[in-house]
Protein backbone atom coordinates (compact mmCIF):
# COMPACT_ATOMS: atom_id res chain seq x y z
CA UNK A 1 0.00 0.00 0.00
CA UNK A 2 1.17 3.55 -0.13
CA UNK A 3 2.11 5.76 2.28
CA UNK A 4 -0.32 7.95 4.18
CA UNK A 5 1.53 10.98 4.51
CA UNK A 6 3.37 11.99 0.84
CA UNK A 7 6.16 9.40 -0.32
CA UNK A 8 9.32 11.96 -0.11
CA UNK A 9 8.03 12.57 3.71
CA UNK A 10 10.60 12.21 6.89
CA UNK A 11 11.60 8.85 7.65
CA UNK A 12 13.02 7.04 11.12
CA UNK A 13 16.57 6.02 10.87
CA UNK A 14 16.69 2.45 12.37
CA UNK A 15 18.81 1.89 15.00
CA UNK A 16 19.58 -0.55 17.86
CA UNK A 17 16.62 1.05 20.03
CA UNK A 18 14.15 1.16 17.63
CA UNK A 19 14.97 -1.53 14.98
CA UNK A 20 12.21 -3.62 16.25
CA UNK A 21 9.56 -0.91 16.81
CA UNK A 22 10.07 -0.26 13.22
CA UNK A 23 11.27 -2.99 10.99
CA UNK A 24 9.41 -6.08 12.59
CA UNK A 25 5.91 -5.53 11.76
CA UNK A 26 4.62 -6.41 15.23
CA UNK A 27 4.27 -4.19 17.98
CA UNK A 28 7.12 -4.92 20.13
CA UNK A 29 7.58 -2.79 22.75
CA UNK A 30 10.39 -3.10 25.06
CA UNK A 31 10.39 -4.38 28.74
CA UNK A 32 12.70 -4.49 31.40
CA UNK A 33 14.10 -7.92 32.48
CA UNK A 34 14.60 -6.96 35.84
CA UNK A 35 11.13 -5.47 36.32
CA UNK A 36 9.02 -6.14 33.96
CA UNK A 37 7.95 -3.03 33.05
CA UNK A 38 6.69 -1.75 29.66
CA UNK A 39 7.71 1.34 28.46
CA UNK A 40 7.79 3.42 24.86
CA UNK A 41 9.86 4.89 23.37
CA UNK A 42 12.04 1.97 24.09
CA UNK A 43 14.63 3.85 26.25
CA UNK A 44 18.80 3.05 27.23
CA UNK A 45 17.03 3.26 30.95
CA UNK A 46 14.22 1.65 32.54
CA UNK A 47 12.37 4.59 34.32
CA UNK A 48 11.15 2.57 36.88
CA UNK A 49 14.58 0.38 38.11
CA UNK A 50 17.09 1.55 35.76
CA UNK A 51 17.83 -1.62 34.66
CA UNK A 52 20.03 -1.62 30.87
CA UNK A 53 18.71 -5.25 30.08
CA UNK A 54 15.44 -5.16 27.81
CA UNK A 55 13.67 -7.62 25.52
CA UNK A 56 10.58 -7.20 23.52
CA UNK A 57 6.66 -7.55 24.34
CA UNK A 58 3.76 -8.04 21.20
CA UNK A 59 1.08 -5.94 22.43
CA UNK A 60 -2.41 -7.17 20.69
CA UNK A 61 -2.38 -3.53 19.03
CA UNK A 62 -5.86 -2.40 19.89
CA UNK A 63 -6.41 0.82 21.43
CA UNK A 64 -8.44 3.98 21.74
CA UNK A 65 -7.63 7.41 20.75
CA UNK A 66 -6.27 9.38 23.72
CA UNK A 67 -5.63 12.79 22.22
CA UNK A 68 -5.46 14.34 18.38
CA UNK A 69 -4.14 17.26 15.99
CA UNK A 70 -5.30 18.29 12.83
CA UNK A 71 -3.06 19.41 11.13
CA UNK A 72 -3.86 22.52 8.46
CA UNK A 73 -0.68 24.55 7.80
CA UNK A 74 1.64 22.49 6.36
CA UNK A 75 4.86 22.99 8.41
CA UNK A 76 7.07 21.55 5.14
CA UNK A 77 6.76 21.78 1.33
CA UNK A 78 6.39 17.96 1.55
CA UNK A 79 3.47 18.45 3.56
CA UNK A 80 1.43 20.83 1.43
CA UNK A 81 -0.30 18.11 -0.40
CA UNK A 82 -1.39 15.94 2.87
CA UNK A 83 -3.09 18.82 4.12
CA UNK A 84 -5.26 18.75 6.27
CA UNK A 85 -4.31 15.18 8.16
CA UNK A 86 -4.75 14.10 11.59
CA UNK A 87 -2.25 13.07 14.13
CA UNK A 88 -3.42 10.69 16.66
CA UNK A 89 -1.83 9.57 20.01
CA UNK A 90 -3.35 6.05 20.90
CA UNK A 91 -3.40 4.45 24.31
CA UNK A 92 -3.03 0.72 24.78
CA UNK A 93 -5.99 -1.50 25.88
CA UNK A 94 -3.19 -4.32 26.87
CA UNK A 95 -0.25 -1.61 27.90
CA UNK A 96 -2.59 1.37 29.16
CA UNK A 97 1.07 3.24 30.33
CA UNK A 98 1.54 3.13 26.29
CA UNK A 99 1.03 5.75 24.22
CA UNK A 100 1.77 5.71 20.73
CA UNK A 101 1.58 8.31 17.90
CA UNK A 102 0.12 7.36 14.28
CA UNK A 103 -2.21 8.38 11.33
CA UNK A 104 -5.73 6.62 11.44
CA UNK A 105 -5.81 5.53 7.97
CA UNK A 106 -9.61 5.67 7.26
CA UNK A 107 -10.73 7.87 9.17
CA UNK A 108 -11.15 11.60 7.47
CA UNK A 109 -9.56 14.05 10.07
CA UNK A 110 -12.83 15.95 10.85
CA UNK A 111 -14.60 12.20 12.43
CA UNK A 112 -11.79 11.50 14.41
CA UNK A 113 -12.67 11.62 17.81
CA UNK A 114 -11.03 10.91 21.46
CA UNK A 115 -11.69 7.42 22.83
CA UNK A 116 -12.49 6.33 19.38
CA UNK A 117 -11.52 2.21 19.34
CA UNK A 118 -8.56 1.48 16.83
CA UNK A 119 -6.54 -1.30 15.69
CA UNK A 120 -3.02 -1.31 14.40
CA UNK A 121 -1.94 -1.75 10.85
CA UNK A 122 1.12 -1.44 8.75
CA UNK A 123 2.72 0.55 5.74
CA UNK A 124 5.57 -1.13 4.44
CA UNK A 125 8.23 1.12 3.27
CA UNK A 126 11.95 1.25 1.54
CA UNK A 127 14.17 4.02 2.91
CA UNK A 128 15.91 4.24 -0.80
CA UNK A 129 19.01 6.47 1.08
CA UNK A 130 19.49 3.65 3.79
CA UNK A 131 17.84 0.25 1.84
CA UNK A 132 16.15 0.37 5.04
CA UNK A 133 12.66 -1.36 5.03
CA UNK A 134 10.41 -0.19 7.19
CA UNK A 135 7.32 -1.62 8.94
CA UNK A 136 5.88 1.44 10.48
CA UNK A 137 3.08 0.93 12.37
CA UNK A 138 -0.62 2.92 11.57
CA UNK A 139 -4.15 2.78 12.78
CA UNK A 140 -7.31 2.05 11.77
CA UNK A 141 -11.00 2.53 13.32
CA UNK A 142 -12.57 -0.69 14.98
CA UNK A 143 -16.00 -0.79 13.25
CA UNK A 144 -19.08 -1.74 15.35
CA UNK B 1 15.75 34.42 47.47
CA UNK B 2 12.65 36.57 49.27
CA UNK B 3 13.92 40.32 48.23
CA UNK B 4 17.30 39.83 48.23
CA UNK B 5 17.97 40.84 44.56
CA UNK B 6 16.30 42.72 42.58
CA UNK B 7 16.49 43.62 38.48
CA UNK B 8 17.62 46.98 38.55
CA UNK B 9 17.70 47.26 34.69
CA UNK B 10 15.84 46.20 31.31
CA UNK B 11 16.80 46.72 27.96
CA UNK B 12 15.18 45.87 24.95
CA UNK B 13 15.74 46.26 21.00
CA UNK B 14 13.06 47.12 18.64
CA UNK B 15 10.96 44.44 17.42
CA UNK B 16 10.77 42.76 14.19
CA UNK B 17 8.45 40.22 12.00
CA UNK B 18 10.78 36.73 11.49
CA UNK B 19 13.57 38.22 9.36
CA UNK B 20 12.96 41.80 8.94
CA UNK B 21 15.43 42.84 12.05
CA UNK B 22 18.31 44.92 10.57
CA UNK B 23 20.86 43.37 12.76
CA UNK B 24 22.12 39.81 13.35
CA UNK B 25 21.23 38.00 16.22
CA UNK B 26 24.05 38.92 18.06
CA UNK B 27 24.17 42.06 17.51
CA UNK B 28 20.91 42.47 19.05
CA UNK B 29 21.66 40.67 22.10
CA UNK B 30 24.68 43.39 22.74
CA UNK B 31 22.04 46.06 21.89
CA UNK B 32 19.77 44.92 24.57
CA UNK B 33 22.39 44.27 27.07
CA UNK B 34 23.76 47.75 26.79
CA UNK B 35 20.57 49.11 27.03
CA UNK B 36 20.04 47.34 30.10
CA UNK B 37 23.40 48.11 31.84
CA UNK B 38 22.47 51.86 31.18
CA UNK B 39 19.15 51.73 32.24
CA UNK B 40 20.89 50.18 35.61
CA UNK B 41 23.03 52.96 35.56
CA UNK B 42 25.94 50.44 36.02
CA UNK B 43 29.29 50.67 33.21
CA UNK B 44 28.51 48.06 30.47
CA UNK B 45 31.99 47.06 31.43
CA UNK B 46 30.95 46.13 35.25
CA UNK B 47 28.47 43.63 33.74
CA UNK B 48 30.47 40.43 35.21
CA UNK B 49 27.68 37.97 34.93
CA UNK B 50 25.57 36.31 32.04
CA UNK B 51 22.90 33.92 31.76
CA UNK B 52 20.60 32.69 28.98
CA UNK B 53 18.39 29.80 28.17
CA UNK B 54 18.03 28.24 24.86
CA UNK B 55 20.15 30.85 23.41
CA UNK B 56 23.15 31.17 20.54
CA UNK B 57 24.93 34.02 22.00
CA UNK B 58 28.29 32.04 23.93
CA UNK B 59 28.97 34.67 26.69
CA UNK B 60 32.98 34.15 25.75
CA UNK B 61 32.08 35.88 22.48
CA UNK B 62 29.74 38.45 24.52
CA UNK B 63 31.57 39.29 27.02
CA UNK B 64 34.60 40.46 24.40
CA UNK B 65 32.35 42.17 22.47
CA UNK B 66 31.19 44.47 25.36
CA UNK B 67 34.38 44.95 27.16
CA UNK B 68 33.69 42.85 30.36
CA UNK B 69 36.75 43.40 32.68
CA UNK B 70 35.83 40.71 35.07
CA UNK B 71 33.85 37.82 34.06
CA UNK B 72 32.56 35.84 37.08
CA UNK B 73 29.68 34.02 35.94
CA UNK B 74 28.19 32.22 32.89
CA UNK B 75 25.48 29.57 32.81
CA UNK B 76 22.48 28.90 30.67
CA UNK B 77 19.61 26.95 32.02
CA UNK B 78 18.58 23.35 30.81
CA UNK B 79 15.46 21.97 28.23
CA UNK B 80 12.91 22.96 25.98
CA UNK B 81 12.83 26.60 25.08
CA UNK B 82 10.67 29.31 26.46
CA UNK B 83 10.08 27.65 29.86
CA UNK B 84 13.47 29.08 31.03
CA UNK B 85 12.94 32.73 30.75
CA UNK B 86 11.96 32.75 34.64
CA UNK B 87 15.02 30.21 35.77
CA UNK B 88 17.24 32.60 33.87
CA UNK B 89 16.44 35.27 36.37
CA UNK B 90 16.82 32.64 39.07
CA UNK B 91 19.89 31.39 38.44
CA UNK B 92 21.26 35.48 37.89
CA UNK B 93 19.53 35.73 41.23
CA UNK B 94 21.49 33.02 42.99
CA UNK B 95 24.55 33.82 41.39
CA UNK B 96 24.67 37.31 42.78
CA UNK B 97 23.14 36.34 46.44
CA UNK B 98 25.98 34.10 46.50
CA UNK B 99 28.51 36.62 46.02
CA UNK B 100 29.49 35.23 42.70
CA UNK B 101 28.92 38.19 40.26
CA UNK B 102 27.91 41.59 41.63
CA UNK B 103 26.00 42.37 38.31
CA UNK B 104 24.18 39.70 36.45
CA UNK B 105 22.36 39.96 32.67
CA UNK B 106 20.12 37.72 31.59
CA UNK B 107 19.01 37.76 28.24
CA UNK B 108 17.64 36.43 25.14
CA UNK B 109 18.11 36.87 21.84
CA UNK B 110 16.33 35.88 18.38
CA UNK B 111 16.26 36.35 14.78
CA UNK B 112 14.34 33.79 13.40
CA UNK B 113 15.88 35.39 9.87
CA UNK B 114 18.76 34.08 10.45
CA UNK B 115 18.69 30.45 11.79
CA UNK B 116 15.38 29.54 11.04
CA UNK B 117 11.45 29.75 12.04
CA UNK B 118 10.10 27.85 14.52
CA UNK B 119 6.74 27.06 13.03
CA UNK B 120 8.35 25.68 9.96
CA UNK B 121 10.23 22.16 9.53
CA UNK B 122 14.01 22.51 10.12
CA UNK B 123 16.85 19.86 8.74
CA UNK B 124 16.77 16.84 6.35
CA UNK B 125 14.00 14.06 6.23
CA UNK B 126 15.37 11.57 7.95
CA UNK B 127 15.04 11.76 12.48
CA UNK B 128 16.78 10.01 15.18
CA UNK B 129 15.67 9.36 18.66
CA UNK B 130 12.52 10.55 20.45
CA UNK B 131 10.84 12.67 17.63
CA UNK B 132 11.87 9.21 15.27
CA UNK B 133 7.99 8.21 16.89
CA UNK B 134 6.29 11.68 16.49
CA UNK B 135 7.89 13.29 12.99
CA UNK B 136 7.24 10.93 10.66
CA UNK B 137 3.71 10.63 11.22
CA UNK B 138 3.80 14.24 10.12
CA UNK B 139 3.83 15.84 13.60
CA UNK B 140 6.60 18.52 13.52
CA UNK B 141 6.53 21.66 15.53
CA UNK B 142 5.68 23.05 18.60
CA UNK B 143 2.00 24.37 17.61
CA UNK B 144 1.45 20.44 16.69
CA UNK B 145 2.78 18.93 20.06
CA UNK B 146 0.51 21.72 21.90
CA UNK B 147 -2.54 20.64 20.41
CA UNK B 148 -2.36 17.28 21.29
CA UNK B 149 -2.16 18.50 24.91
CA UNK B 150 -4.94 20.94 24.61
CA UNK B 151 -7.18 19.09 22.93
CA UNK B 152 -6.94 16.28 25.80
CA UNK B 153 -7.13 19.59 28.59
CA UNK B 154 -10.21 21.06 26.50
CA UNK B 155 -12.07 17.41 26.40
CA UNK B 156 -11.20 16.00 30.54
CA UNK B 157 -12.31 19.50 31.69
CA UNK B 158 -15.27 20.85 29.16
CA UNK B 159 -13.25 23.61 28.07
CA UNK B 160 -14.16 25.16 25.12
CA UNK B 161 -12.30 27.23 22.17
CA UNK B 162 -14.45 30.64 23.82
CA UNK B 163 -11.31 30.14 26.41
CA UNK B 164 -8.45 29.66 24.50
CA UNK B 165 -10.02 32.93 22.51
CA UNK B 166 -10.10 34.70 25.54
CA UNK B 167 -6.33 34.73 25.74
CA UNK B 168 -5.58 35.83 22.17
CA UNK B 169 -8.03 38.80 22.63
CA UNK B 170 -6.60 39.83 25.69
CA UNK B 171 -3.08 40.14 24.21
CA UNK B 172 -4.36 42.02 21.13
CA UNK B 173 -6.47 44.55 23.20
CA UNK B 174 -3.05 45.17 25.48
CA UNK B 175 -0.68 45.50 22.15
CA UNK B 176 -2.90 48.21 20.97
CA UNK B 177 -1.91 50.40 23.83
CA UNK B 178 1.58 49.37 23.25
CA UNK B 179 3.56 51.62 20.38
CA UNK B 180 6.80 48.35 20.67
CA UNK B 181 3.85 45.91 19.34
CA UNK B 182 4.15 44.48 16.27
CA UNK B 183 0.53 44.30 16.43
CA UNK B 184 0.07 48.11 17.52
CA UNK B 185 -2.82 48.87 15.32
CA UNK B 186 -4.39 46.03 14.26
CA UNK B 187 -7.24 45.04 16.94
CA UNK B 188 -8.85 41.24 16.78
CA UNK B 189 -12.13 40.76 17.07
CA UNK B 190 -13.89 37.55 18.73
CA UNK B 191 -15.52 37.17 14.82
CA UNK B 192 -11.91 37.50 13.47
CA UNK B 193 -10.19 35.15 15.75
CA UNK B 194 -13.11 32.66 14.86
CA UNK B 195 -12.87 33.46 11.29
CA UNK B 196 -8.81 32.69 11.05
CA UNK B 197 -7.88 30.17 9.59
CA UNK B 198 -6.59 26.96 11.26
CA UNK B 199 -2.80 26.08 11.64
CA UNK B 200 -3.44 23.01 13.96
CA UNK B 201 -6.88 22.42 15.31
CA UNK B 202 -7.54 23.49 18.21
CA UNK B 203 -5.26 26.84 17.55
CA UNK B 204 -6.72 29.37 14.88
CA UNK B 205 -3.88 31.67 13.57
CA UNK B 206 -4.30 34.22 16.72
CA UNK B 207 -3.93 31.05 19.16
CA UNK B 208 -0.22 30.98 17.83
CA UNK B 209 2.66 33.48 18.71
CA UNK B 210 4.25 35.46 16.16
CA UNK B 211 7.88 34.46 14.69
CA UNK B 212 9.92 37.49 15.68
CA UNK B 213 13.27 38.91 15.78
CA UNK B 214 14.86 40.81 18.93
CA UNK B 215 16.06 40.52 22.47
CA UNK B 216 15.78 41.58 25.53
CA UNK B 217 17.96 41.78 28.87
CA UNK B 218 17.60 42.58 32.52
CA UNK B 219 19.91 43.52 35.12
CA UNK B 220 19.94 41.32 38.40
CA UNK B 221 21.90 42.01 41.62
CA UNK B 222 21.38 42.15 45.45
CA UNK B 223 18.62 44.98 47.13
CA UNK B 224 21.81 46.07 48.86
CA UNK B 225 23.72 47.09 45.51
CA UNK B 226 20.16 48.13 44.32
CA UNK B 227 19.51 50.98 47.11
CA UNK B 228 22.12 52.47 45.66
CA UNK B 229 20.97 52.53 41.95
CA UNK B 230 18.65 55.22 40.09
CA UNK B 231 15.88 52.81 38.67
CA UNK B 232 12.97 51.47 41.07
CA UNK B 233 14.17 47.75 41.98
CA UNK B 234 12.04 44.82 41.17
CA UNK B 235 12.98 42.80 44.29
CA UNK B 236 12.32 38.81 43.14
CA UNK B 237 10.54 37.63 45.87
CA UNK B 238 10.65 33.89 44.73
CA UNK B 239 11.90 32.10 41.97
CA UNK B 240 10.87 28.53 40.96
CA UNK B 241 11.79 25.54 38.41
CA UNK B 242 10.08 22.32 38.55
CA UNK B 243 9.17 19.08 36.48
CA UNK B 244 7.33 15.92 37.75
CA UNK B 245 8.23 12.11 37.83
CA UNK B 246 8.68 11.05 34.55
CA UNK B 247 7.80 14.53 33.19
CA UNK B 248 10.82 13.94 30.19
CA UNK B 249 9.40 10.79 29.21
CA UNK B 250 9.07 11.33 25.29
CA UNK B 251 6.25 11.52 22.41
CA UNK B 252 3.59 12.28 24.65
CA UNK B 253 4.18 9.25 27.17
CA UNK B 254 4.62 11.34 30.50
CA UNK B 255 2.37 9.69 33.13
CA UNK B 256 0.73 13.27 34.02
CA UNK B 257 -1.00 14.06 29.98
CA UNK B 258 -2.10 16.34 29.31
CA UNK B 259 0.21 18.91 31.83
CA UNK B 260 2.07 22.27 31.25
CA UNK B 261 4.42 21.09 34.20
CA UNK B 262 3.62 23.78 36.72
CA UNK B 263 2.06 21.76 39.41
CA UNK B 264 5.48 21.54 41.16
CA UNK B 265 6.85 24.93 40.22
CA UNK B 266 3.29 26.72 41.73
CA UNK B 267 3.77 24.35 45.08
CA UNK B 268 7.61 25.80 45.25
CA UNK B 269 6.94 29.35 44.30
CA UNK B 270 3.54 29.70 46.85
CA UNK B 271 5.78 28.38 49.67
CA UNK B 272 8.95 30.19 49.16
CA UNK B 273 7.18 33.48 48.69
CA UNK B 274 4.37 33.35 51.50
CA UNK B 275 1.64 34.01 48.90
CA UNK B 276 -1.02 33.10 47.11
CA UNK B 277 -2.55 33.03 43.40
CA UNK B 278 -5.61 35.49 44.97
CA UNK B 279 -2.16 38.05 45.86
CA UNK B 280 -1.08 38.57 42.39
CA UNK B 281 -1.64 42.04 40.93
CA UNK B 282 -0.74 41.05 37.17
CA UNK B 283 0.68 38.10 35.40
CA UNK B 284 2.67 37.88 32.19
CA UNK B 285 2.04 34.26 31.15
CA UNK B 286 4.68 32.86 27.81
CA UNK B 287 1.40 32.16 25.56
CA UNK B 288 3.66 29.85 22.46
CA UNK B 289 -0.03 28.94 22.29
CA UNK B 290 -3.20 29.47 24.27
CA UNK B 291 -4.19 26.36 24.98
CA UNK B 292 -0.77 25.69 27.38
CA UNK B 293 -1.73 29.05 29.46
CA UNK B 294 -5.00 27.77 30.45
CA UNK B 295 -3.79 24.45 31.76
CA UNK B 296 -0.75 26.23 33.03
CA UNK B 297 -2.85 28.90 35.19
CA UNK B 298 -4.82 26.42 36.68
CA UNK B 299 -1.40 23.81 37.81
CA UNK B 300 -0.25 27.62 39.65
CA UNK B 301 -3.63 27.46 41.51
CA UNK B 302 -5.34 30.59 39.85
CA UNK B 303 -8.49 27.86 39.50
CA UNK B 304 -9.39 24.57 39.27
CA UNK B 305 -9.05 23.09 35.58
CA UNK B 306 -12.97 22.77 34.74
CA UNK B 307 -13.44 26.48 35.76
CA UNK B 308 -10.64 27.75 34.08
CA UNK B 309 -12.97 29.43 31.17
CA UNK B 310 -14.58 30.97 34.15
CA UNK B 311 -11.39 32.42 35.05
CA UNK B 312 -10.53 33.55 31.72
CA UNK B 313 -13.96 35.27 31.03
CA UNK B 314 -15.55 38.09 31.38
CA UNK B 315 -12.81 40.39 30.70
CA UNK B 316 -11.15 38.76 34.37
CA UNK B 317 -7.35 38.57 32.71
CA UNK B 318 -7.98 42.43 30.89
CA UNK B 319 -6.73 45.69 32.28
CA UNK B 320 -8.07 47.65 33.92
CA UNK B 321 -11.03 46.03 35.05
CA UNK B 322 -9.86 42.22 35.22
CA UNK B 323 -8.62 40.43 38.73
CA UNK B 324 -5.79 39.57 37.22
CA UNK B 325 -4.63 41.49 33.87
CA UNK B 326 -2.34 39.02 31.88
CA UNK B 327 -0.08 39.33 29.42
CA UNK B 328 -0.24 43.84 29.57
CA UNK B 329 2.19 44.57 26.77
CA UNK B 330 0.43 42.16 24.70
CA UNK B 331 2.49 39.08 25.07
CA UNK B 332 4.39 37.02 22.85
CA UNK B 333 0.97 36.67 20.72
CA UNK B 334 0.63 40.69 19.80
CA UNK B 335 3.95 42.48 21.25
CA UNK B 336 6.72 39.85 19.88
CA UNK B 337 8.16 36.65 20.58
CA UNK B 338 11.76 36.85 21.85
CA UNK B 339 11.32 33.90 23.54
CA UNK B 340 8.64 34.62 25.89
CA UNK B 341 11.81 37.16 27.68
CA UNK B 342 10.14 40.35 26.70
CA UNK B 343 7.43 39.07 29.39
CA UNK B 344 9.94 39.29 32.07
CA UNK B 345 10.63 43.40 31.31
CA UNK B 346 6.79 43.70 31.16
CA UNK B 347 6.54 42.60 34.63
CA UNK B 348 9.37 44.59 35.87
CA UNK B 349 7.68 47.63 34.39
CA UNK B 350 4.39 46.63 36.39
CA UNK B 351 6.36 47.18 39.56
CA UNK B 352 7.71 50.36 38.57
CA UNK B 353 4.69 51.73 37.12
CA UNK B 354 5.80 52.10 33.51
CA UNK B 355 3.70 49.71 31.45
CA UNK B 356 1.03 51.11 28.74
CA UNK B 357 -1.67 48.85 30.52
CA UNK B 358 -0.05 49.57 34.08
CA UNK B 359 -2.15 47.99 36.89
CA UNK B 360 -2.40 50.50 39.67
CA UNK B 361 -0.36 50.07 42.83
CA UNK B 362 1.02 46.47 41.46
CA UNK B 363 2.60 45.12 44.37
CA UNK B 364 3.06 41.39 42.87
CA UNK B 365 4.07 41.15 39.71
CA UNK B 366 4.32 36.79 38.00
CA UNK B 367 5.75 35.53 35.36
CA UNK B 368 5.20 32.09 33.99
CA UNK B 369 7.97 31.19 31.78
CA UNK B 370 6.45 28.39 28.66
CA UNK B 371 3.79 26.35 29.65
CA UNK B 372 4.07 22.93 27.73
CA UNK B 373 7.23 22.14 28.05
CA UNK B 374 9.55 20.89 31.29
CA UNK B 375 10.99 21.84 33.38
CA UNK B 376 8.52 25.01 34.12
CA UNK B 377 9.43 27.87 35.65
CA UNK B 378 8.23 30.76 37.38
CA UNK B 379 9.17 34.07 39.11
CA UNK B 380 7.66 36.70 41.29
CA UNK B 381 8.73 39.88 41.42
CA UNK B 382 7.85 42.57 44.41
CA UNK B 383 7.76 46.29 44.87
CA UNK B 384 8.50 45.79 48.79
CA UNK B 385 11.59 44.24 49.49
CA UNK B 386 10.13 41.89 52.46
ZN1 LIG C 1 13.01 -2.04 35.25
Amino acid sequence: MSRFLPEAWMLPIVDDLNREFFTSGKLLLQQCVDCQTVQHPPEEVCHQCQGMEFVHVESAGRGAVYSFAVMHYPVHAELQSAVPYAVVLVQLDDHPSVRIVGNCLDVPPDEVEIDMPVQVTWETLADAETGEQLRMPQWQAIRR
Amino acid sequence: MLGETAVVGIGETDFYRAGQAPLSEFQLACVAVKRAAEDAGIPLEDIDGYVAYSDRQDPVRLSAALGTKRTTFTAQCWGGGGNGTAHAVSIAAAAVEAGYARHVVAFRSLAQGQFGRFGRARGPLRVTGARAYTSPYGLVTPAQECAMQTRRFMHEYGVSQEALAEISLASYEHAQRNPRAVRYGQPLTREQYHDSRWIVEPFHLFDCCQESDGSAAVVITTAERAADLPSTPAYIKAAAQGMGQRAGATAFTEPEFPTAHYKIVGEELWARSGVGPADIDVAQVYENFTGPVLIGLAEMGFAPPDGIEEFVSDGNIRWPDGGLPMNTSGGNLAEAYIHGFELVTEAVRQIRGESTSQVEDAELSLVISGPGYCPGSSVLFSKDRG
